[in-house]
Formats: structure tokens, C-alpha cells, sequence
């Protein structure tokens, strides 16, 4: 249980007394304006979107500290009153948590004043950054500068950092896509107050960090991300060479039953690595909400939409049930020569409508798919909230094979289930290389307590539905986590909170993250 | 109107709607102090398309700071983005309040936790031609606006449901109902909550003005805030 006194929310276990003692000692350590407790500095960090009162997720204080030996003292400090600390870095993931703590009374320690890109090598193509870092910000440093680089980015792209991004192991849509893939190199700083290096990063006078992952001995980069065994400082990661010819293209699909002949059809090209990039197979209401289509322009009946109003909204906005973007990089020969395999691959499909940056013109949303697959930041995808309204948004993520009938199935799935809660299917499949990342945004109306009751038990449903199935999301708002940390089973959490234990025995870090709490019997 | 709003609305007839209004930790909020005399900071009010045509800038109008209020349309442009972003990190105390769409409500809202601005009141709002909800979060400088906003649906008659939370959850949750009692379509609670924000914390003996009936009220989800900097 948390506890609460009368004037203020604290973090669960830690008494009045200890958490006086800890705020004073963060005044201290990090200067009076960095430590957050009035109700109208705490706010902003509670408009969470998730189907769950805000009240769960309410905040005790937040913390801003500005360097490494800042994030050390308050990890002692943590370490010495028991207080559970949940950092974020830009705080931009919406829809899987925002900027509020995963648990009620957590002290939030946001780093968003550590935000200084360190180092660019425009020649070995890599980046050192701090956590507050934005896209937006790197996209301006390169461009400034006239680097011949080309960035990858989430769709929230301008505003979200790769730092939280990449430690949440998202995505973009630039053959870079895959952006832990593209990782190199961590800073972490231990619940103990240690500072470990991944890689390279722990050898004196060392200059390969953000070229070489391995290092020596374990590699244990991946045990941070979507973890709570320290707080990422500093993270490398690799740039993508701007090619002299970028060409985007999109195919459309009539039919919603396209689904598994359009993965049949890309797959190859995928894993041959003709088509380079994140390929994106986005539904007619993801593309019809980013154009500033909502619901109620349509209907303003209850329930899921009708078929034969998203049929509608296809035909009135040219849009596919299906729509398909992909682009070819490099020269214009290497260009000339995978354009020929794709439109050759296409026509013996026979079906689905190419159509060319040139065709599209500054036409959305063709214009701000370009862009993402560019690293150019928009924030074109932020009409997802629109569609319904009313602040819902829970991103369903279910992983599965790049194979035709796994995606039919799972689509089917998804939209019966929604439907069946009166919510809609609006969603895409990002292409990995074999696999896909199935993301499905559950919007619904937080104004209605109802639609918010059902929005719950339908992403309940949907996970239990699923899993019965074999499949489980990769990454889940802070509501599910525990859920979904028993889709993955006992051993693996049995392992993880081994790990837990031995590097963080006071659980101050991010309890509950990824189910991984020693509050927990495991 | 159930139990629990009736007893409040019972204490709400010993005074004026303005008087309640009135957060008493935050008298000064909106206000600075230039030459030993106070005055209300320069007031950003950002509206989308729809909500330009409304009630809400009526209420703003109808208030006493309403000449120090700037209004500003919003669109999911970077440019827009950006340019708020510099404005909140100027270093100039302001204020801005709005009633915008949920899209552009997530980043106003987070860029206002970014640059460190407060936020006291965040409100989500769907509004249909004769019935409301609205979820709020609010700060204690906003004690009683959300009560006011509930006196004044109630008056108008049109149905609504209120709910009030108040962070960090000291106090219980404030809920509002009422059916609806005639129909009439009613933009009553946009122009009331553009009042409520524009002299939120501050001592007002006005009151938020009276809306006629439309035809084509505002309708559809909303997020409405306000946010010092």
C-alpha cells in the first residue's frame, strides 16, 4: 500500500519522516528548483493516457538533476530513505506511460536538462548523447552543421528522444529502424552509484565505444533497456550515411483481406534487403486519422465503426485498405536497379497500386510517411488522438512472423475483439526483417468512465486472447506490465529478479518495470 | 442531480459563484508586481478551429483580464510547436490557458512539464448537443472553478457529469451530475470554463456570461488548461 500522510503522497514503504529527510537532502544535492512537490509542478507529469485513474499513477515529487555525479547522489540518497525513483529522460512515451511513474508515490527523476548531443563523427557515422536529447534537437545539429547523415525515429520523431526511445527498444522506419540494433554503447549508473561503461566504454584511454558493441567477456547492453537495473547517463548509437537518392514509394490495397498476400510480398524484399528500410503496412483509419479524419466526421453512433463506413472514409480520402510504404536508398543506379525488382515483384502479385513521390506530390499522408522514412521530423501521427478523442490511447504491440497468415490472423484477432468493445482497429505493421511489430492503437474516450472501464478489459482481453495463441506484445504500457511479464514466464522473471537483488537489493529503481519488482514473490 | 452534488450546491448558495472561484493560496498567481502595483501577466489563450467559433473566447472576453489575453489558433505544425516551446522557455512570466483538440493538448501539456511551467488546472471534455462530461485535474490555485463550472451546467440545464481530482490526491474526488432538463442545445460550459480559466486564481465580482442557446453548439472532446510559466 502506498502510504499518505495530509499534505502529501509518498512513495510506498517510506514513512513522512524519510521522505522529509530524502527531499531535504535532494534540495541540497540538486538546488531547491530541481526538486518538484507542488500540485502544479506534479500535474504535468500525471496526464497519463492509459484506461486507469490518473490516481494511480500520481507522482510523490520529481527531480531534475543535470550531470552523472547529480543522478549518483540521488541514487544514494534513494539508497539510504528506500525511496523508489522512476526516471525518464524526455518523457515523450505516449501511450505506454508518458511522463507519470509506473507505480503511485514513485519519485519521478526526469533528465531532461542532461541534454547535450556529445559527440557526432560524421565520418564513422556514430552519436554520444544524453538522455534529454531530442530528435528534433540532433535533426537541427545536423543540419547545421550540413552532416552527411540521416537520423531514424518514432513517430512522435521532433519531440522524443533516442536515448528512451532506443532503452524502450523502439522503433523507426529508416533502414536504420531497428534502433537497439543500432545501439552502441552505454553509460549506466548502478543502484549502488557505480558508473559502468558497456563495450569499449570500461578501457582507459579507449576511442571505440561507439564503433565496437562487444567488448570483452559479456555483453549486457540488452539487460538495461526496458529494465530497471540503472540509469542510463550516456548512450552511442550509429547514423545512417545520407544516400545521394532517397525514392519513397507507397502501394495501395483495396481490400482488407490483402493483408497476408501483401507480407507475402514484401518479406522477400525485406530479408533480401532490397527494400532496406522499417517497411510500414498501415489500415485505411491509421492513415485516415493522421489526415485530420475523426469519427465524428462520420458517425457519432457508439460502438465500433462500421464497415461500411471505413470503406467510406477509404474512398473519400484515396486511400488503401492497406497502405504500403517502403523506399530504395543509395545511388541512382542501386536505386534504378531494386525499383525494376519491385515493380517487377508487384506485377506478378497482381494487385495493389504503386504510387510515386511524384505522383503524391506534398499530398499527406504520403508527405509525412516520406519524411519518417527521411529523418525528417513531423508531427503528423499525433492526429491518431483525434480519431476518437478524449485522451485514451494504449498501444497493443503483439510481435509475429513476417508470414502472410500469421498477420491475417492476428488482424482478424485484434479488430474482432476491439469491435466487440466498441473500439476500432487502427493500426499498422512495422517490417522488421523476419519479423513484424503489430502496433495497434487502443484510442478511446477517458472522458466517458465506461468507455474507459471497457477500453481496460478489451486490452486485458486482448493480451489474454493472444497469448492463448502464442503471441505476447514487446513492450506495454505501465498498466500491464506485470501482465505481460507473465506472458514471457516464471523463469525468465525468476531470473530477473535474481538480477534485481543482486544489483539493486533496496529496489529503489523503477519497481515494477517490466514486472520486475522484489515486492513481487519471485 | 445526485446526492453528493446537491449538498454542494446547497453551500454554494451562501455565495457568489465568483467568491468560490477564488483560490485563496492563489490570489497573486496571475498577477506581478510592477512599480508596487499589481497586475495580471500577459494571458496566451490557444483555441483550435472549432473552438475559435465558440462560447469559449465569449467567456475569456467577459473577464476582467480579457485585454491582457493574446489569442493564438494551434495546428500539429512543428513551426507551432516550436514557437510555443520558445515562448514557455523565455523567461517571461505569462500565463496561457486554452481549449484545444487532444492532439495538440498532448504537447502543449507535455511541453509545458519540459520547460518547467506549472499547470493548474487540465481538463478533458466531451460535449454532445445536450449532455457534457469532464474530467478534471486540478491544482489548489484552481480550488472551486470546478464547482463553478458544474453551478453553471447545472443552471443551464443541459445534462453533464463532472468529475474533479486533485493532485496529489489529498482531497476526495469531486463529482458532479446532473440529467438533462430541457433541450436546448448549449455552449454554457465553454464560455463559462474560457471565464473560469481566464480569472482562474484571482478575485473576480463578475460573473461568466450567459450564453443563448445555438443551433449548432460545440460539440466532440476537448482538453482545456492552464499553464504558468
Amino acid at each position: 500500500m502506498t502510504e499518505q500522510n495530509n499534505n502529501s503522497l509518498l512513495p510506498r514503504g517510506v514513512n513522512d519522516t524519510h521522505f522529509q529527510q530524502a527531499l531535504a537532502k535532494f534540495r541540497q544535492l540538486l538546488g531547491e528548483e530541481n526538486v518538484l512537490v507542488k500540485d502544479d509542478q506534479l500535474i504535468p507529469y500525471n496526464k497519463i493516457m492509459m484506461a486507469v485513474d490518473n490516481a494511480e499513477h500520481a507522482l510523490s515529487a520529481a527531480l531534475t538533476a543535470t550531470t552523472v555525479e547529480q543522478v549518483q547522489g540521488v541514487v544514494k540518497i534513494c539508497n539510504e530513505h528506500k525511496v523508489p525513483v522512476w526516471t525518464i529522460s524526455t518523457g515523450r512515451n505516449f501511450g505506454y506511460g508518458s511522463a507519470a511513474p509506473g507505480q503511485r508515490g514513485q519519485v519521478i527523476l526526469d533528465l531532461k536538462k542532461m541534454n547535450k548531443i556529445l559527440h557526432v563523427d560524421p565520418e564513422l557515422c556514430t552519436a554520444l548523447v544524453e538522455p534529454g536529447v531530442t530528435y528534433g534537437q540532433l535533426y537541427d545539429y545536423i543540419q547545421e552543421n550540413n552532416l552527411p547523415l540521416m537520423l531514424s525515429f518514432s513517430a512522435p520523431s521532433a519531440i522524443a528522444g533516442p536515448l528512451g526511445n532506443t532503452m524502450d527498444r523502439g522503433v523507426g522506419y529508416t533502414p536504420y529502424g531497428e534502433h537497439f540494433l543500432m545501439q552502441c554503447g552505454m553509460e549506466v549508473v548502478l543502484a549502488n552509484g557505480d558508473v559502468y561503461r558497456t563495450g569499449m566504454g570500461g578501457v582507459k584511454g579507449d576511442n571505440a565505444w561507439q564503433v565496437f558493441k562487444w567488448g570483452y567477456g559479456p555483453t549486457l547492453d540488452g539487460m538495461f533497456t526496458q529494465a530497471n537495473y540503472g540509469i542510463c547517463t550516456k548512450m552511442g548509437f550509429w547514423l545512417m550515411p545520407k544516400p545521394p537518392v532517397f525514392k519513397p514509394f507507397e502501394i495501395k490495397f483495396e481490400e482488407e483481406t490483402d493483408i497476408a498476400d501483401i507480407v507475402e510480398f514484401i518479406r522477400p524484399l525485406r530479408i533480401a534487403q532490397v527494400i532496406p528500410n522499417a517497411v510500414v503496412i498501415a489500415g485505411v483509419l491509421w492513415e485516415a486519422a493522421t489526415c485530420n479524419t475523426r469519427r465524428s466526421d462520420y458517425s457519432t453512433e457508439p460502438g465500433a465503426t462500421p464497415d461500411a463506413i471505413l470503406k467510406q472514409i477509404q474512398k473519400d480520402k484515396n486511400l488503401g485498405a492497406w497502405n504500403v510504404y517502403a523506399a530504395l536508398y543509395g545511388t541512382q543506379e542501386q536505386v534504378d536497379v531494386n525499383w525494376q525488382i519491385v515493380t517487377g515483384a508487384l506485377k506478378a502479385l497482381g494487385k495493389g497500386k504503386i504510387v510515386t513521390q511524384e505522383e503524391a506530390g506534398d499530398t499527406q499522408p504520403f508527405k509525412y510517411r516520406a519524411q519518417l522514412m527521411s529523418g525528417v521530423p513531423n508531427l503528423q501521427e499525433f492526429g491518431l488522438y483525434n480519431w476518437r478523442g478524449g485522451g485514451g490511447s494504449m498501444w497493443f504491440a503483439p510481435v509475429s512472423q513476417a508470414r502472410g497468415s500469421e498477420c491475417e490472423k492476428q488482424q482478424k484477432m485484434a479488430k474482432t475483439i476491439l469491435n466487440k468493445h466498441g473500439l476500432d482497429y487502427v493500426g499498422e505493421f512495422i517490417v522488421g526483417w523476419r519479423d513484424m511489430h503489430h502496433v495497434i492503437d487502443v484510442l478511446y474516450d477517458r472522458t466517458s468512465p465506461e468507455e474507459t472501464k471497457r477500453a481496460n478489459a478489451c486490452f486485458a482481453e486482448l493480451l489474454d486472447e493472444f497469448e492463448k495463441h502464442g503471441y505476447a506484445v514487446y513492450r506495454v504500457n505501465t498498466a500491464f506490465q506485470e501482465r505481460v511479464a507473465q506472458s514471457y514466464g516464471t523463469v525468465k522473471r525468476k531470473v530477473e529478479h535474481a538480477l534485481k537483488r543482486a544489483l539493486d537489493p533496496n529496489n529503489i529503481l523503477a519497481p515494477g518495470k517490466s514486472g520486475i519488482d522484489l515486492a513481487n514473490k519471485f | 442531480m445526485n446526492i453528493e452534488r446537491r449538498s454542494v450546491l446547497k453551500g454554494m448558495a451562501l455565495g457568489s459563484l465568483a467568491g468560490v472561484a477564488m483560490g485563496s493560496s492563489g490570489l497573486a498567481m496571475a498577477k506581478v508586481m510592477t512599480g508596487g502595483q499589481a497586475q495580471a501577466v500577459p494571458t496566451l489563450a490557444l483555441v483550435n478551429t472549432a473552438v475559435a467559433r465558440s462560447a469559449f473566447l465569449e467567456g475569456i472576453n467577459a473577464s476582467p483580464v480579457s485585454r491582457q489575453v493574446e489569442v493564438q489558433r494551434t495546428d500539429l505544425s512543428l513551426d507551432f510547436i516550436l514557437g510555443l516551446e520558445k515562448r514557455l522557455r523565455s523567461g517571461q512570466p505569462q500565463r496561457i490557458i486554452g481549449l484545444v483538440d487532444d492532439a495538440t493538448a498532448a504537447l502543449i501539456v507535455d511541453l509545458a512539464r519540459s520547460s518547467g511551467a506549472r499547470v493548474q488546472w487540465l481538463g478533458h471534455h466531451n460535449a454532445a448537443a445536450m449532455a457534457s462530461q469532464h474530467r478534471l485535474l486540478s491544482a489548489d490555485v484552481a480550488h472551486g472553478c470546478a464547482l463553478q463550472l458544474g453551478v453553471q451546467l447545472n443552471a443551464c440545464g443541459t445534462g453533464f457529469a463532472l468529475t474533479e481530482q486533485r493532485l496529489p490526491a489529498r482531497q476526495p474526488t469531486l463529482r458532479l451530475a446532473s440529467a438533462a432538463q430541457n433541450a436546448v442545445g448549449s455552449e454554457q460550459w465553454a464560455a463559462t470554463l474560457g471565464y473560469t480559466l481566464a480569472t482562474l486564481g484571482m478575485r473576480s465580482d463578475a460573473q461568466p456570461p450567459l450564453i443563448a442557446s445555438r443551433q449548432s453548439p460545440l460539440t466532440g472532446n476537448f482538453v482545456s488548461f492552464s499553464i504558468e510559466a
